[in-house]
């Protein structure tokens, strides 16, 4: 476990620090960087985020990553995207404007629905036997959102409800979104996190 | 299904945390990154650290003491008050570290920034403050800094209505600190039913906290200085109050218990 290097990708929104101090904290090395060839030396990529959809696009376009992130993941490199993380992985966004997204996973970021928002710790269900999320299934996670995934059942691998279901985890291959911050979910957060970044570096 | 949540309060004044008894009477009780510190092994469901002398002073909100957090690397989601003034403050402290700010002294202000940090960070990482106490029947706003009360604003509940913020964080300030203290009655006075409460102020008791919890209207409820008294209190507290819509208290030790062979 302590061999595997995990490559934060900064686009400059946000604060990067829970995330690497969850995941030294679970043993892995952390490598935080905009310039490919320092991401290129690492085993898997994480996408953190805050803010909106728009203006996170954009920074990614203005450092050349956009490119760079969707040939990882044609090539099967592990990538998880986390919150907005996760929402920038898809096709496209409707926060604000209609935004396309990295395409990565298909599916749309739309609003939610029955809820304005949706705040706090929310319980996780499994919808199959997805063994990287199955250990975690039950478990509660930090939401704080108010767009949602809407695509395929297909990629829909984890659920919650607020008050009717949608997408809490989603994933395509090698690339994994939770729409949770499993850094700011305490011990369940970082059981998840190991167990997703060892299933997919060791797969 | 959404838990509600047990959020643990550390107010700080002039760089140190402190007891706060009524918005006016004030007792050291050390390091802030320490009482932080503790919440956040504690399980915490939500941190909200209060520094109540920046917008007073005109200080601006206190980066440094985020930064200071932010290199605990905390695994508990961080609600950051004190001294916002602009949009610029309030995408400051996302980028250092919190995850949602508490708006007060703009409320009382200025409202356009309210509406252009909704529009930036989003309204899910907004609250607004209001200290409520009652005067004869009706209720009473307080602004903090001059110490004076009146109505609540129109534009205020206006703003509050229109979904720029998602949560509203209301102070029983003439009972805060106070064993017990809190008055329900403020909640159920508030004018908007479907606009997520934190109470805060005077919360001590289990069967007051049950009471609070069991209220559709509130999505948490925050202690502060009686979470001073005791080691593990947040633990303590989620235990008494099992079966309530609240996650589960958490344990974790940093070395295993069991030997390796």
């Amino acid at each position: 476990m302590n061999q595997v290097t995990v490559g934060i990708v900064d686009y400059g929104m946000g604060n990067h620090a829970s995330v690497i101090h969850s995941l030294r904290n679970i043993g892995f090395r952390v490598r935080v960087s905009d310039v490919p060839e320092v991401l290129d030396a690492t085993d898997i990529l994480v996408l953190p985020g805050v803010g909106a959809f728009p203006a996170a696009m954009q920074a990614l376009h203005q450092r050349g990553l956009v490119n760079y992130l969707q040939q990882q993941a044609r090539e099967q490199r592990p990538i998880i995207g986390l919150c907005l993380g996760m929402q920038l992985l898809t096709s496209a966004s409707h926060e604000f404007q209609y935004t396309v997204g990295l395409d990565i996973i298909p599916g749309e970021v739309v609003p939610l629905t029955g809820a304005k928002w949706h705040i706090g710790w929310n319980t996780l269900e499994c919808v199959n036997t997805d063994p990287l999320l199955q250990p975690s299934d039950g478990q509660a996670f930090y939401f704080n959102h108010s767009f949602c995934y809407q695509g395929p059942n297909e990629y829909q691998v984890g659920l919650s409800r607020h008050p009717g279901p949608f997408a809490a985890v989603i994933r395509h291959g090698n690339s994994v979104g939770t729409q949770f911050h499993p850094e700011k979910s305490q011990v369940a957060g970082r059981a998840l996190l190991k167990n997703i970044i060892l299933g997919l570096t060791h797969a | 299904m959404l838990k509600k949540r047990l959020i643990g309060v550390v107010t700080v004044k002039n760089g140190w945390a402190v007891q706060s008894f009524g918005y006016g009477r004030y007792l050291p009780l050390g390091k802030p990154e320490c009482l932080v510190e503790n919440l956040d092994r504690w399980g915490a469901d939500e941190i909200l650290v209060q520094v109540i002398d920046r917008s007073a002073k005109k200080l601006g909100p206190d980066f440094g003491l985020l930064a200071q957090l932010g290199a605990i690397g905390l695994e508990t989601p961080l609600i950051y008050a004190g001294g916002i003034r602009s949009v610029e403050d309030g995408v400051r402290l996302v980028q250092s570290g919190a995850d949602r700010i508490v708006l007060d002294a703009l409320l009382h202000e200025d409202l356009r920034p309210v509406r252009g940090l909704s529009e930036q960070l989003g309204a899910q990482a907004l609250i607004a403050s209001i200290p409520l106490a009652f005067q004869g029947a009706k209720l009473e706003w307080l602004d903090y800094r001059t110490r004076t009360s009146s109505p609540l604003a129109e534009d205020v509940l206006g703003l509050i209505q229109s979904g720029v913020i998602s949560e509203v964080l209301i102070t029983d300030w003439q009972h805060e600190g106070m064993p017990g203290g809190f008055e329900q009655k403020l909640v159920e006075h508030f004018p908007f039913k479907d606009v997520p409460i934190i109470a805060f102020g005077g919360i001590s008791e289990h069967e007051q906290m049950r009471k609070l919890m069991q209220s559709t209207r509130i999505a948490a409820v925050a202690v502060g200085n009686f979470l001073s008294y005791r080691e593990h209190a947040i633990q303590e507290y989620k235990e008494v109050l099992t079966g309530m819509p609240l996650r589960l208290a958490t344990y974790e030790s940093t070395y295993s218990l069991i030997a390796d062979v």
